[in-house]
């Protein structure tokens, strides 16, 4: 079969996925069944794998108990942990928490899974630390695993000097090969200057990382980890350690003593330009957090539509706006996508700024110089109409020589 | 009226107002972007990487006020 007929026949059958998934939704719109929208984009502790079941993630707890001392509770389950006696459902009516330690009451929590949504604390004692496997941590273990599983392999194909020299071959290889050149020579050459190179594995990784974090978020029984504030709040972490520890003195004697401003203005700007240091790197961590979890948010809020337009207008109205809503639904799915590849490049980027800012140790500030990333022998001929064209002349000298001997 | 009701308010008005600005912020660069696109064709793969970014940028500031109308509509 040809390739525009296996074409034609994809995009045949994605179009009919939307009415499989309206049929769905509308019939479930009609029954007035909740269908769990937000579960799946929020963290939680169990992983959903809609028609076959769920799978709970496991709990661990650093707790202390009545004697002061510490101890480690590792379960498999929260149904585990909560069969095992020794912790309890956390209920909170009217103001007042009480412990729900009825056998009876947590066996039926446990049939109708809503003990997931609670918490759950010991009876004896408190938890310090909450270390549990959640939804976020195994889709990002995940993520890195992914990273490693194809970038050590890769890079044992550089390893003899014969390969480096010679071309890439394979796809696996030439494709890889093109996005890690195209991180050091857009992102961290133009923006960190001479010293790139030592940052470049730290961006790298962070570009990768974020990158199939982001496309995870797409696939479906798979979340982002990146969707979860204390990830990307962790790789801003990485970036604002880096910088300040490679810092020039310049660096700090701009926050400190801004040259250039008149005297008066520099007691404004002195706490300015510091606080100025760690929004900006918090601004990373809530923009790529922001832009995966709208994503997920906005998809939840058009699907919401439906069951919506079914509470109050009834099922009939409901079955009509399903299409509308799957449609926009599916635009909104595709958006995310690029959303995924830009918010990877921008993090990146803006992670290379940020080091190369702090970096830098020019006493005149100019911002990142383009060293040799262009090209700069296509000028137009207006612009080298001085009678003389340099690199014409260059040529013509190279050639005598060769034409006399 | 109730906490919870201006709250719901606020965040309504709230996301709406980010979505007006984000759209202003980004249409008045895209725009541009075309005109000097379209005015030297060689110079469009720049032109189109520092809209992206710019426009990432202004995205970023815009789910901000985003994620502060989300704390009011849960709490």
């Amino acid at each position: 079969m040809s390739l525009s007929k296996n074409i034609r026949a994809l995009s045949l059958l994605l179009l009919l996925v939307p009415f499989f998934v309206q049929a769905r939704v509308a019939v479930a719109a009609e029954e007035g069944e909740q269908l769990d929208t937000v579960g799946h984009t929020a963290d939680g502790f169990y992983l959903d794998f809609a028609p076959f079941g769920s799978i709970e993630l496991p709990r661990i707890f650093l707790a202390r108990g009545e004697d002061g001392g510490l101890r480690l509770d590792a379960y498999s389950s929260t149904a585990a942990a909560l069969r095992s006696g020794e912790y309890a459902i956390v209920h909170t009516a009217d103001e007042q928490t009480e412990l729900v330690t009825d056998e009876a009451v947590i066996e039926e929590m446990i049939a109708h899974h809503s003990h997931l949504y609670s918490s759950i604390a010991p009876l004896a004692g408190e938890i310090v630390v909450d270390f549990s496997i959640t939804r976020h941590l195994v889709f990002g273990v995940l993520a890195a695993l992914l990273v490693l599983l194809i970038f050590i392999p890769l890079g044992r194909r550089y390893r003899t000097p014969e390969a480096r020299k010679s071309a890439p071959h394979g796809i696996f290889q030439n494709m890889f090969e093109a996005a890690v050149i195209f991180v050091r020579d857009e992102i961290a050459r133009p923006n960190i200057g001479e010293k790139y190179e030592r940052f470049l594995p730290f961006l790298l990784t962070a570009f990768f990382f974020v990158l199939f974090s982001n496309i995870l978020g797409l696939v479906p029984y798979a979340g982002a980890a990146t969707s979860n504030l204390s990830v990307t709040l962790v790789l801003a972490a990485f970036t604002f350690i880096l910088g300040q520890v490679y810092a020039s003195k310049d660096h700090w004697k701009h926050i400190f003593w801004p040259p250039g401003v008149p005297f008066a203005v520099k007691f404004i700007l002195i706490p300015v330009e510091f606080i100025g240091l760690f929004t900006k790197h918090a601004a990373l961590a809530i923009r790529l957090f922001a832009n995966m979890m709208a994503g997920s948010l906005v998809i939840l809020s058009l699907i919401g539509l439906i069951f919506t337009f079914n509470h109050l207008f009834g099922g009939g109205v409901a079955s009509g706006v399903a299409p509308v809503s799957i449609a926009m639904t599916l635009f909104i799915s595709i958006v995310k996508l690029l959303v995924a590849f830009i918010q990877a490049y921008v993090f990146t980027m803006l992670s290379a700024l940020f080091i190369g800012m702090a970096v830098a140790e020019h006493h005149d500030h100019e911002g990142a110089e383009p060293h040799d990333s262009q090209d700069h022998h296509n000028f137009s001929p207006a612009l080298t109409m001085d009678g003389q064209t340099s690199q014409f002349e260059v040529a013509e000298t190279h050639g005598e020589p060769v034409l006399a001997g | 009226m109730e906490a919870t009701a201006l709250a719901w308010l606020g965040a309504g008005l709230g996301a709406g107002l980010v979505a007006l600005g984000a759209g202003l912020g980004i249409g008045r660069l895209a725009g541009p972007a075309m005109e000097g696109s379209a005015r030297q064709p060689e110079a469009a793969g720049d032109i189109r990487t520092s809209m992206i970014i710019a426009a990432a940028l202004i995205e970023g500031v815009a789910l901000f006020g985003l994620a502060i109308c989300f704390l009011l509509a849960i709490k």
